[in-house]
């Protein structure tokens, strides 16, 4: 591993399971921290059930969700149940800068490993725990997924039409802000722990966070009183503003114009001479309350049209656009080839297993993916031996404890 | 966390919470604007519906904890005094196209030329280089380009986006994770870096990891009204209650086939199902769909008695629900429910922010997460255009009254 990654020298002991936790500390790993995740034997970490399968076959290790997730961690299996392992938990702890959990409040106390008690092992521990709705109040208890989450939070009722039932957001969305806010808490705690030598536990409500994505909504109610529900894809300032239809099966492209300028050149590009001088349209305002009428124009002409020749002949004449992409047109899409977006990774067992990359491009110490995700207990023997310093007869005896499962 | 550190925000309307998450953490965030105000400003909504450059509720949204001062980068003199106040710079972050800033003589090359240990952050729709790097963008264009757009919507109209505009913001949160762990390692060796960020990558998050479908030989999903299709199973997400709808997980396999059980003999007990159907195997249950041993038209049936169920019911109600017996459904809640919302308030989420300027104050979003030791706090209201320029320019960089009266007429600040 090369040795000069940006967290080079941070160690976490991650609890995290699922999807809003593991990718926080997925992203820790690109930047170079050692990350031993404990997995319960007993019971399967939920990302294993889930879609996107290698080769479409369901298994414990080929879930693209979990193998995204967990890429460059070690795994160890530790059946919590067990006092055995409770002793290897401490070790751990005592190892580690910090300790991250996102199970539902109360599991951590249930195993004597909540704040106040990991910080007599480790007094300088910073401790993260992240949940739905965070640990107290009187929603606290509900467990479940970042959808439940993101529906109480707002997001599901602002996505979708105005004559229709609620169309999205799509999956998770929680899960999918939250582990920013995770990594950014977990790095700046890190700053103040070095400086002044205080650890401090963080408690983080993966709703609460991910509200922040809705600021100018939430201030539009609480300054003017006003409730925003759905508007499909339309914007408050820019007309036109939508997704169209070319020609084939479902296929769409995306296409805005923020400007006057824009409009005419859009205008130019269909050799529309017609709209191009209706002074109806000459304005934002204009097109704003003829919108239906123009997405009607546009649509007539992008349908006979492939997706991939409008992208590119609206952005040769600076016109915002672009096809929608599924996971297909993405892997061949050549901007993130550039980006190197799609990174092939060797597992043990499965071969070759593609994982995202690191999404920021550091210059001079970039992050990187250096192993595929831990299969249960695989690096039980590096985490003993290597990183705890416990001899063969110790390891030996916490097997036959049953304290890996 | 963070206050030892200065951030000049250099940022368009892209990128602007990434100075204000840093801000939040602590950070002395400097706000550099144009001298007639950033781009945002001019966003709407806007207090009482009254365009004012310092009245953007989009401005308010992502600008408080931030200093602000004007000055403009494309004439000499202002870049002049950008250059001294790089020098004591920790961080610097900007969402220009890719090359306007060299061609100002302030790329990173330059000004990492002044002050070595700069950590120098770009937030772009497609990243600094490639194909794509100089497309024109919105955040609809990206949330197509990066993915997440063509997973929601109904089936028979084309997909749609979440009207709150994210790409940005999923690149903004990104930026401050890798500036902070740039800082991390700068802490070490005394240097700083560029850190080039991609809102397309970003928003590719918001797939769900199905952006690997394709490289990994799995089902690509489909958009379906609130939930999704995968092959031929149309997977609801999103159910109808008495008084609007609720999200819900009714998914199955090891982990989650438990959940549903657990839902059907409650839905049983209440009589909407018959025991046949709640003891189905709800574990193995995805498999049977898939194989055909479960025909499609009897997960249509299931579907629709769940629906019975929960248009039965208000989304308190089954709130309650699923609180005391542990299953998967919260409502799907209007912005007015969210910010009343028992929950938030119980936790003192929403804080009351004051506008002196304006005489009233209004809530805002509160801390991302609560920190024990160092809590999050409102120090600044979103700053009023040029606001501290006194502060900076006269307090601090030591310009008198009279050269900030000639920068001012010269229109550079």
């Amino acid at each position: 591993m090369p040795n000069d990654l940006p967290l080079k020298d941070v160690k976490i002991c991650d609890f995290m399971w699922v999807m809003a936790g593991p990718a926080s500390t997925r992203i820790l790993a690109d930047y170079g921290a050692t990350v031993v995740r404990i997995e319960a034997p007993n019971r399967i970490d939920t990302a294993r059930t889930l879609q996107p399968f290698l080769d479409s076959k369901l298994g414990p290790d080929s879930s693209g969700l979990f193998a995204n997730c967990n890429a460059g961690k070690f795994g160890i299996s530790l059946d919590l149940r067990n006092r055995a392992a409770h002793t290897v938990v401490h070790d751990l702890v005592r190892w580690a800068d910090v300790v991250t959990e996102s199970f539902s409040p109360k599991a951590m106390r249930a195993w004597g490993f909540d704040y106040e008690s990991l910080r007599k092992v480790n007094p300088n521990l910073i401790m993260l725990s992240s949940c739905l709705m965070g640990q107290t109040g009187p929603l606290a208890k509900i467990a479940g997924f970042g959808n439940m989450a993101a529906a109480i939070s707002g997001f599901h009722n602002l996505t979708g039409w105005p004559d229709r039932p609620p169309a999205g957001v799509f999956g998770a969305y929680t899960d999918y802000v939250a582990p920013r806010f995770t990594a950014m808490a977990i790095l700046a705690a890190l700053d103040h722990r070095r400086r002044t030598g205080q650890g401090q536990y963080i408690d983080q409500s993966q709703a609460e966070c991910s509200i922040h994505f809705l600021g100018p909504a939430i201030l539009d109610y609480t300054v003017n009183g006003r409730v925003e529900g759905r508007v499909g894809n339309s914007d408050a300032a820019f007309a036109p503003h939508g997704v169209y239809p070319a020609a084939g099966d479902d296929q769409w492209v995306a296409i805005v114009c923020r400007s006057d300028d824009e409009w005419r050149r859009l205008c130019a590009a269909m050799e529309n001479e017609k709209l191009a001088r209706d002074s109806r349209y000459a304005s934002a305002a204009g097109r704003l309350e003829h919108r239906d009428a123009i997405d009607s124009s546009i649509a007539a002409w992008s349908r006979a049209l492939d997706r991939g020749a409008i992208e590119s002949r609206l952005q040769s004449q600076g016109v915002p656009a672009h096809q929608l992409q599924n996971s297909a047109d993405a892997y061949a899409d050549p901007q993130f080839a550039h980006r190197g977006h799609f990174v092939a990774l060797d597992h043990p067992s499965l071969g070759k297993f593609t994982v995202e990359g690191p999404r920021a491009k550091l210059s001079r110490t970039p992050a990187t993916v250096r192993r595929a995700a831990p299969a249960l207990g695989q690096d039980n023997q590096h985490v003993l031996e290597t990183i705890l310093g416990y001899d063969e007869t110790r390891i030996s005896e916490l097997a036959a404890s049953g304290a890996l499962g | 966390m963070l206050k030892p550190y200065r951030v000049l925000d250099l940022t368009t309307e892209r990128g602007l919470l990434c100075g204000q998450m840093l801000g939040d953490m602590g950070a002395d965030v400097v706000k550099v604007e144009p001298p007639g105000g950033c781009s945002a400003r001019g966003i709407a909504p806007f207090y009482k519906d009254a365009p004012h450059p310092d009245r953007s509720l989009y401005w308010w949204a992502y600008n408080r904890n931030k200093r602000a001062i004007t000055l403009d980068i494309e004439r000499d003199g202002g870049r002049a005094l950008l250059r001294r106040l790089v020098e004591r710079a920790d961080f610097l972050i900007e969402s220009h196209n890719p090359g306007y800033l060299s061609q100002q003589g302030l790329g990173f090359s330059d000004l990492a030329r002044i002050n070595p240990a700069l950590i120098y952050v770009s937030i772009t729709p497609f990243g600094q280089d490639g194909p794509k790097a100089s497309y024109a963008d919105s955040d609809l264009i990206v949330m197509a380009a990066g993915g997440p757009l063509i997973l929601a919507g109904d089936d028979d109209r084309p997909p749609v986006r979440l009207s709150v505009p994210q790409a940005y913001l999923h690149a903004s949160t990104d930026a401050a994770v890798a500036a902070l762990a740039a800082h991390h390692e700068r802490v070490r060796s005394g240097l700083g870096q560029h850190v080039d960020l991609a809102a397309q990558q970003s928003v590719a998050m918001a797939t769900q990891s199905n952006i690997l479908a394709a490289a990994l030989g799995s089902v690509e999903p489909r958009r379906t009204s609130g939930g999704v299709k995968l092959g031929p199973l149309d997977i609801p997400l999103v159910f109808p209650a008495r008084d609007g709808f609720v999200a819900m997980v009714f998914l199955f396999g090891s982990a989650l086939g438990v959940f549903t059980a657990r839902l059907m003999h409650f839905i049983c007990e209440h009589g909407f199902c018959d025991e046949a159907t709640r003891d189905k195997d709800w574990i193995a249950y995805g498999e049977q769909l898939f194989s055909g041993v479960e025909p499609l038209s009897e997960f249509e049936r299931v579907k629709e008695i769940l629906r019975t169920f929960t248009r039965n019911h208000t989304k308190s109600e089954l709130l309650d629900m699923a609180v005391e017996r542990g299953f998967l459904i919260t409502p799907v809640a209007t912005i007015d429910e969210v910010v009343e919302s028992p929950q938030f308030a119980s936790r003192g989420y929403f804080h009351s922010v004051a506008h002196p300027e304006l005489g009233e104050s209004f809530r805002y979003p509160g801390p991302f997460a609560k920190f024990s030791a160092t809590p999050i706090e409102c120090r600044l209201r979103p700053p009023t255009i040029g606001e501290h320029n006194s502060e900076i320019y006269r307090d601090e960089l030591g310009l008198s009254e009279r050269e900030i009266a000639e920068l001012s007429r010269a229109g550079i600040i």
